[in-house]
């Protein structure tokens, strides 16, 4: 095991790893920044170039993307009041006021420290569980392993809280489009309506990139110029205001451990997601602040807490993701598929057949978050400008390049196609308010939730017992309860405080 | 167009596919052993699915249309959303016998319009040659043989 950390250690440190992560966090607090484009799409784009990198580079460049988009989405929220990612909304609360005051250096200079502190936190989790966690999991059989898959789908229940019935219709959609190919088993061709394109399924990322990208470039033709171009605004940071001073560092120590310790663990929990644990840590931090009341008005600590958090989310996802395979957020979703394509599926087996990858992943994750502090500290006065970058130009890149990244998978013109479907599948989902995410989970877990309920069901000649006589499925269905009640409280929750004020 | 007439249609559309998918469900061949689930095994409960929640949506948003008179469209695609889907479906129709270049330039140019650029030299000069760069970038450098021309 030493030997293999140390292989690890080599890996992520070589040239053309340190150069991926380093790219790959610049590209990601750019993506970040901008409102409008979230990390998912981010990964979408430079995805046609992860496929010709070794397997090590590619998921190094992937990772930097992952924590550098994270901190990226809070430079928009602070300096304009809009989250680039979803993630930095509870940022803009306390970072956007600070602005105003004419402190936007103090602001961005605490969200960088803070990310890079709940991010280093949630990278030593990723290293101290991830392995061991992983050595239990070798031991699973068919029926712990639907179990499993089957908790994975609960995080449909977080993205269904408006509507049950939606959020369930777009699993099925997702899983339907899951039983087209070859079935995993018998090898049975179903629903192909002979054509030989569709024999392997519907690839994944095809469908990933029409699913988001698409919706996302014609959402964008709907806002005005005007408010494209909103970060032409941008004020000029002198470098020294970044640099936080003494008394801040002394303020903020306590909500970025709190994040830090939120994050991580939210963000080993499917579905919870960097949002929640941003607002959850920012509510706590509130609560046990001796100035309660001077949050929402530029606190320090009300920026570092979230951004504490939604950055130690990224390490805690990667657990879930490595070890069992199953993705704790959308991002992990796409990292799965990224690394299926290499021929790699993340599962407990990636550390006994590839440790010195497994462990190379963990230490670009360390990586990353170094790059992502050195790059924003020293590039901000210049990464700010991407604000004010003309999206005439920019959006039709990104429609080119999803374009080549849905070709490219297999060098096929009816991968395209399947592509464009996928966008006027998204446009009518959004059309209705139907969360995308299920049918995206379904896309991920559906073959592995098929195969190993008909091995396990075909053991036990039919007998659905099976699934509550193993100890380890019974803990996965009891979770599985646990996932479904808690999202049906929060929603209840939800609804209750809304309701007083409308 | 208020949510309960957009849950009318998709409830309907959706009921329709799970009955068409239900049918094609039901003619899958069935190679499985005796007690055992087969190929049709994991179709027929999403079909069963499909049908309880697309009647679900139907029947909720029948009910609701009786409530809400009004409402508006607040997630419909913009004008110039359709004119960029229509361009798009266009684009790809024309890959193959046009190629990847100058099939890209025309969708290229048309998108900067339809993104608000005006100036045309600008939009000549990008929609030129930001393909070019991208073709050669993905043959050349990353090895990947993007549709070419056979004219």
């Amino acid at each position: 095991m030493p030997g293999d950390i140390l292989q690890g250690f080599l890996q992520a440190v070589q040239p053309s790893s340190l150069t991926a992560t380093a790219l790959g966090s610049l590209l990601g607090i750019v993506f970040g920044m901008i409102p409008g484009m979230t990390i998912s799409s981010g990964i979408i784009i430079v995805l046609p170039l992860t496929f010709v990198l070794d397997p090590d580079i590619s998921i190094a460049l992937l990772l930097g993307l992952y924590v550098g988009g994270m901190l990226g989405g809070s430079f928009s929220a602070i300096l304009l009041n809009i989250p680039g990612t979803p993630s930095a909304a509870a940022t803009a609360l306390d970072g956007h006021p600070l602005v105003a005051r004419g402190e936007a250096g103090r602001a961005l200079g605490v969200s960088v420290l803070a990310s890079f502190a709940g991010g280093l936190f949630s990278c030593l989790c990723l290293f101290l569980i991830a392995p061991s966690l992983a050595d239990i999991a070798l031991g699973f059989q068919a029926v712990d392993l639907f179990s499993l898959v089957f908790l994975g789908l609960t995080i449909i229940c977080s993205f269904a809280a408006q509507s049950w019935v939606k959020g369930l219709l777009s699993a099925l959609i997702g899983l339907a489009i899951v039983t087209v190919g070859q079935d995993p088993i018998m090898g049975s061709a179903r629903f192909t309506f002979g054509e030989p394109n569709l024999l392997a399924g519907v690839n994944f990322l095809t469908a990933l990139i029409g699913l988001f990208a698409i919706p996302q470039l014609i959402r964008n033709l709907g806002t005005s110029p005007g408010d494209l171009m909103a970060g032409a605004t941008a004020p000029m940071i002198p470098f020294k205001s970044l640099l936080p001073k003494l008394s801040d560092l002394r303020r903020i120590r306590l909500p970025v451990s709190i994040g830090a310790a939120v994050g991580s663990f939210l963000g080993m929990l499917p579905g919870a997601g960097g949002p929640i644990a941003a607002f959850i840590s920012y509510d706590y931090t509130r609560k046990t602040s001796r100035d309660p009341e001077e949050f929402g008005q530029g606190a320090v600590e009300g920026i570092a807490a979230p951004e504490s958090a939604n950055n130690a989310v990224t390490g805690g996802a990667l657990i879930p993701m490595m070890t069992l395979g199953i993705p704790g957020d959308p991002v992990t979703a796409i990292l799965i598929g990224a690394l299926l394509v290499h021929g790699l599926a993340p599962g407990p087996l990636l550390f006994i057949e590839r440790p010195d990858f497994a462990y190379g992943v963990i230490f670009s994750f360390f990586w990353a978050n170094i790059f992502n502090l050195v790059i924003a500290f020293a590039g901000l006065r210049l990464l700010v400008k991407v604000l004010a970058a003309p999206r005439a130009i920019l959006m039709p890149i990104i429609a080119i390049l999803c374009v080549i990244g849905a070709y490219a998978l297999r060098n096929s013109l009816f991968d395209i196609h399947v592509m464009l479907f996928f966008g006027i599948l998204g446009l009518a989902m959004r059309w209705l308010e139907m969360p995308v995410v299920p049918l995206l989970l379904a896309l991920v877990l559906g073959r592995q939730l098929e195969e190993n309920l008909r091995i396990a069901l075909t053991g036990s000649q039919g007998d659905i017992s099976v699934f509550f006589t193993s100890p380890f499925s019974m803990l996965f269905l009891g979770l599985s309860v646990v996932s479904v009640a808690w999202s049906l409280i929060s929603a209840r929750r939800e609804r209750s405080k809304s309701s007083p004020a409308s | 167009m208020n949510m309960a007439q957009r849950n009318i249609i998709a409830g309907t559309v959706l009921l329709m596919v799970a009955i068409g998918y239900g049918i094609l469900t039901a003619n899958l061949p069935d190679r499985s052993l005796p007690d055992t689930p087969g190929p049709a095994f994991l179709p027929t409960l999403i079909t069963i699915g499909l049908l309880v929640l697309s009647v679900a949506l139907l029947v909720g948003g029948v009910i609701d249309a009786r409530r809400e008179s009004e409402g508006t469209d607040g997630h419909g695609v913009p004008t110039r959303g359709w004119i960029a889907l229509a361009g798009f479906t266009v684009y790809v129709t024309l890959l193959p016998s046009l190629g990847f270049v100058a099939a890209s330039v025309l969708f290229f140019a048309g998108l900067m319009w339809l993104y608000g650029e005006r100036n045309k030299i600008l939009i000549g000069l990008t929609s030129i040659l930001v393909p070019v760069v991208l073709f050669y970038l993905f043959t050349a450098g990353f090895q990947i043989l993007l549709p070419r021309s056979p004219l």
